[in-house]
């Protein structure tokens, strides 16, 4: 359907008889270009070929000499007169507008954005994710999970199970893909591994190849468009062969995929199928129902309901997991679940282990949502009190236009006409802002909107909805008011002071600074949060910590460590499965003394030096060392404290506990316990973890480096590296930058509150000037006259300032509590919160007072020095 | 009667519309237009033209029924008049009149694309 609202032009000045074949072509037209194009583009053109019917022919004869063509053109004489004489006001009023439009609509469009991921799958409501919620919930559930389902299950119309390429320690794997006739190689980090049902599931659209067969080929690869981009241009990808890593010609193109869209909560370079594996090793125990290991995508027949099926999980999966009695028990009495998650709720309610890439949060979307809202609502304010304020200064005019004749209903369009026209350039001026801001805005808040989208119907209408309301709100209360006056009394002269509105304007006015109030303390809080989450006491150290990628295929870990620290730049190393920060796999533990008690730990893999390097502090027993045989057998465990804790140890060191890795059940004992530290994000709480020696799952060098000699010594690594390993490529990164960047969403929202806060206290002493220079303007001869009774200049400036402190007073009574709630509610998203602090309150209000204060006593203080003679003469 | 000239797009328009007859309407011309002279207009150019040849009696026109594709809206059918069909007429033979009067000399050497 093309836009109702060029429709509704079109009816507006369309002459009659012109309209129904116009309308028709325009019709006809917009179907043709919407068969082809997307819809906002069919929409544009839509609003382009109405706007060109904008003709002598076609428009309605309004008559050269009509009341209508000239009464605006003297309306418009009179808006642009007012507007130019009072430059001042008219800049902050369009300054204000212009801001709270373009915040209003970056934020809009933002929030469609974030809202709408992964709804592109035409069936989008249907599709689930199978999680698996136990004490540390996790998205990875068994690979037979998925095809178990559809077949035993008539809800269940069609599943994929899929897995990223992971490399040892999971993590994301970078593998090397090589077009060998060309010689073209790059490191691809997006592979995956899916079931040849990935397009029943899923609706990525085919470029090239057959989607009937592509998944079903051992050794075949679908390419997305842009990786098919890199290695074969514009020429077709299908039936050319790829290096996998070292194994040479291995895949064969079978198709070419469309990139996944920006709003989608995986993106892929290159599949391959399950099938591929399984060929190669049939028995992979990562295929069998004992590995929560792969990612299970389910597509529900029409209708039904995910939560019925939720609940049949439990009887239904029983059979097929091979669980004691008691892991059973637990399953069925729902201790443990198969959760259904919505696929369009992913990207913002989910954040749990292993999440395909990083998900945004829901509770920053809301900060963003209400602080939009706020400034819209202060300006709109600001927009309304002061034409409403400055309509008292043209009661001449509407006391002269009413004797000469005009009606009520023409004052009305007249005002509605001036406020029109400042909010539509306003409009104008912050469409132009978007895309010019486009880029910095994506930046702030690491989204990826589209300027143009601003021509989608529902924005541009949205937007046209506040413009309009604004200016119909500022143009209604004067218009009426004014009108109620009795024209002869007007002209007679009237004291300003006794036109009212004021009580109006200043409940007005206290809205604003309670919505101004409530930003500038809830950044407060969002500020304190987010600096107590950076700077928090992590349990490790982080400083001059280097962070190498190993590649220890060949076990020469001790080598490169022993090489590396002959440089004097090397104060000490060690080698270490997982980085804090990083992912960690888990896997069960339980004593001798109590098995039925079982705990998930996650595992990181150290060698004797780690805990040295790392600085963890060990509370109870000794570290790993290499004198004990136990030790470096990797039957010597190291427990957190969380970990005694859940298994119920008072004295830990010296039991004897079980490791169930997968199929092998490693007996060891604890020789010592690590104070807790936060090896995972302070987004989530300390988990249960065992520490041990195992050399061939070493994945990261940790080298701590002297700062003064970084520049020297860096080099020197490398080439020590490329002795050991000469095919691989030396990547290095610092730990303290990669712990930061687990923070980066909070930096961003920090940064992006402070700036809308900052927007909300400028418009809202804005809105302030105007109101208290007008209301001084007013009271000049009172002013004049106690100056000549012997009134102070401290006097003076306390009579004006008591009311607007009096109104500021008000509003923090009822912000602050507001605020408290909102901001408490927001923390609760937290693991780690730090509680709000009373000061904040102080702080906000002193400086809400202060401020108010200052801006009074600038505007006054010039009337109130003035020589009475001069302000007492005014008429 | 209004002045009887024809404009360089009226003229288009009016051929066009002889062209697609008894099928000429807005969208219709426009398109041939389009595809004909690889031309771009807007739809309502073509009505602003189509309503002065009206004005000036070289076209006629009336409504079709009313059909899906148009949201059930009718379609204006336009048709050359007698004027119309004149006035193409005497433009033809004008052009046709001054381009024989061009000396030969004039057109040698040149390609033909620069005429």
């Amino acid at each position: 359907m093309p836009p109702k609202s060029a429709d509704w032009v079109l009816h507006l000045f369309c002459k009659e008889d012109l309209l129904e074949e116009i309308e028709g072509d325009l019709f006809e037209h917009y179907q043709i270009e919407r068969a082809e194009k997307p819809k906002w583009r069919a929409n544009l053109a839509y609003w382009l070929h109405m706007a060109n019917f904008l003709r002598p022919f076609a428009i309605k004869k309004f008559g050269q000499h009509s009341n209508f063509i000239i009464m605006y053109s003297s309306y418009f004489k009179f808006a642009t007169r007012n507007m130019w004489r009072q430059k001042m006001n008219t800049s902050f009023n369009l300054i204000g507008l212009i801001l709270a439009f373009t915040v209003t609509g970056f934020i809009y469009l933002h929030l469609q954005q974030e809202l709408s991921y992964d709804s592109f799958h035409e069936r989008s409501e249907d599709i689930y994710r199978v999680a698996w919620m136990g004490d540390n919930p996790q998205t990875r559930t068994p690979h037979p999970l998925a095809q178990a389902m559809v077949n035993d299950l008539p809800e269940v119309e069609a599943a994929v199970s899929l897995s990223p390429i992971y490399g040892a320690g999971l993590t994301r794997q970078a593998v090397k893909i090589t077009l060998e006739k060309e010689n073209i190689s790059f490191l691809e980090s997006n592979g995956f591994f899916v079931d040849s049902t990935f397009f029943d599931v899923f609706d990525f659209k085919f470029l090239e190849g057959n989607p009937e067969t592509a998944l079903k080929s051992p050794f075949g690869v679908l390419l997305s468009k842009s990786m098919a981009m890199r290695y074969f241009g514009d020429k077709p990808a299908v039936g050319q062969r790829l290096s996998f890593d070292v194994n040479t010609d291995m895949l064969e193109v079978v198709g070419v995929i469309e990139d996944a869209p920006v709003a989608s909560h995986f993106h892929y370079d290159f599949l391959i199928s399950y099938v591929t594996l399984k060929s190669l090793n049939f028995n992979d125990p990562w295929m069998s129902w004992d590995d929560f290991g792969h990612f299970n995508y389910l597509k529900l027949s029409p209708g039904s309901d995910a939560k019925i099926l939720e609940s049949k999980i439990p009887e239904w999966v029983k059979s097929y997991l091979n669980w004691s009695e008691d892991g059973i028990a637990s399953l069925l009495a729902g201790e443990y679940s198969f959760a259904l998650q919505p696929i369009e709720d992913i990207h913002l309610h989910s954040n749990i282990r292993w999440e395909l890439e990083s998900n945004s949060s829901f509770s920053y979307l809301l900060v963003y949502g209400i602080s939009g809202l706020f400034i819209l609502l202060i300006s709109i304010i600001n927009f309304v009190n002061l034409s409403t304020a400055r309509s008292a200064e043209r009661l001449k005019e509407v006391g002269v236009k009413k004797t000469l004749g005009a009606h009520k209903k023409q004052l009305l369009s007249q005002f509605t006409f001036e406020s029109l026209l400042s909010s539509f350039i306003a409009l104008f001026c912050s469409i132009l802002l978007i895309y010019a801001l486009e880029n910095a805005f994506n930046q702030l808040v690491n989204g990826n909107i589209v300027a143009a989208d601003i021509w989608q119907s529902e924005v541009i209408v949205f937007l046209l909805v506040i413009t309009i309301l604004t200016a119909v709100l500022a143009a209604v209360y004067p218009a009426l008011y004014l009108n109620s006056f009795n024209p002869g009394q007007i002209l007679k002269g009237m004291d300003q002071k006794k036109i009212g509105g004021s009580t109006v304007r200043n409940s007005l006015l206290t809205v604003q600074l309670i919505a101004a109030i409530v930003m500038v303390s809830g950044s407060l809080i969002i500020n304190n949060q987010i600096s107590f989450l950076k700077s928090k006491d992590l349990g490790f150290k982080q400083d001059n910590l280097m962070v190498v990628d190993l590649n220890n295929y060949d076990n020469k870990s001790e080598l490169i460590k022993s090489k590396l620290l002959t440089h004097s730049g090397i104060e000490a190393i060690s080698t270490i499965s997982n980085v804090p920060g990083g992912s960690f796999n888990q896997h069960s533990i339980y004593t001798e003394e109590d098995p039925s008690n079982t705990v998930d730990a996650s595992e990181m893999f150290v060698d004797n030096e780690a805990i040295s390097v790392l600085g963890f502090e060990i509370v109870e027993g000794r570290m790993l060392d290499k004198a004990f045989a136990a030790d470096s057998a990797g039957t010597s465990f190291l427990i957190n404290e969380r970990a005694a804790l859940e298994l119920n140890l008072e004295e830990p060191v010296g039991k004897t506990l079980f490791w169930q890795e997968n199929e092998t059940l490693v007996k060891g004992r604890i020789v010592g316990v690590v104070k807790d530290f936060h090896y995972k994000s302070l987004h989530v709480p300390i988990r249960p973890l065992i520490m041990l020696v195992r050399p061939r799952s070493y994945n990261y060098i940790v080298a701590k480096i002297d700062g003064q000699q970084i520049r020297t010594t860096i080099p020197q690594m490398e080439e020590t590296y490329k002795e050991v390993f000469p095919s691989f490529d030396f990547t290095y990164r610092f730990l303290d930058e990669e712990i930061s960047a687990l923070y980066n969403e909070e930096s961003r929202t920090l940064l992006l509150t402070s700036i809308l806060s900052g927007i909300s206290i400028f418009l809202a002493i804005a809105g302030l000037i105007g109101i208290v220079s007008i209301a001084i303007k007013q009271r000049v001869k009172e002013i004049g006259i106690r100056k000549t009774l012997g009134a102070s200049l401290s006097q003076i400036l306390i009579l004006v300032n008591t009311k607007y402190l009096i109104l500021a007073g008000i509003s923090l009574v009822v912000a602050i509590p507001v605020s408290y709630l909102l901001m408490a509610k927001w923390l609760d998203n937290f693991t780690y919160q730090n509680a709000i602090n009373p000061f904040v309150f102080i702080a906000t209000a002193i400086a809400a007072l202060a401020l108010i204060f200052f801006t009074i006593s600038v505007i006054a203080i010039k009337t109130a020095k003035r020589n009475p003679a001069y302000s007492l003469r005014v008429e | 009667m209004k002045g009887t000239q024809l404009g360089e797009f009226e003229e288009l328009v009016l051929l066009i519309v002889g062209v697609l007859y008894p099928e000429a309407y807005g969208l219709s011309i426009r398109e041939e237009i389009i595809s004909q002279t690889n031309r771009k207009v807007a739809i309502g150019a073509v009505h602003s033209s189509l309503s002065r040849l009206q004005e000036k009696g070289f076209l006629k026109s009336e409504l079709a029924e009313a059909t899906h594709e148009r949201g059930g809206r009718r379609k204006r059918l336009f048709s050359i008049t007698a004027d119309g069909k004149r006035a193409l007429e005497k433009n033809h033979e004008l052009r046709n009149a001054l381009f024989n009067q061009i000396p030969e000399m004039a057109l040698k050497g040149l390609q033909l694309s620069g005429i």
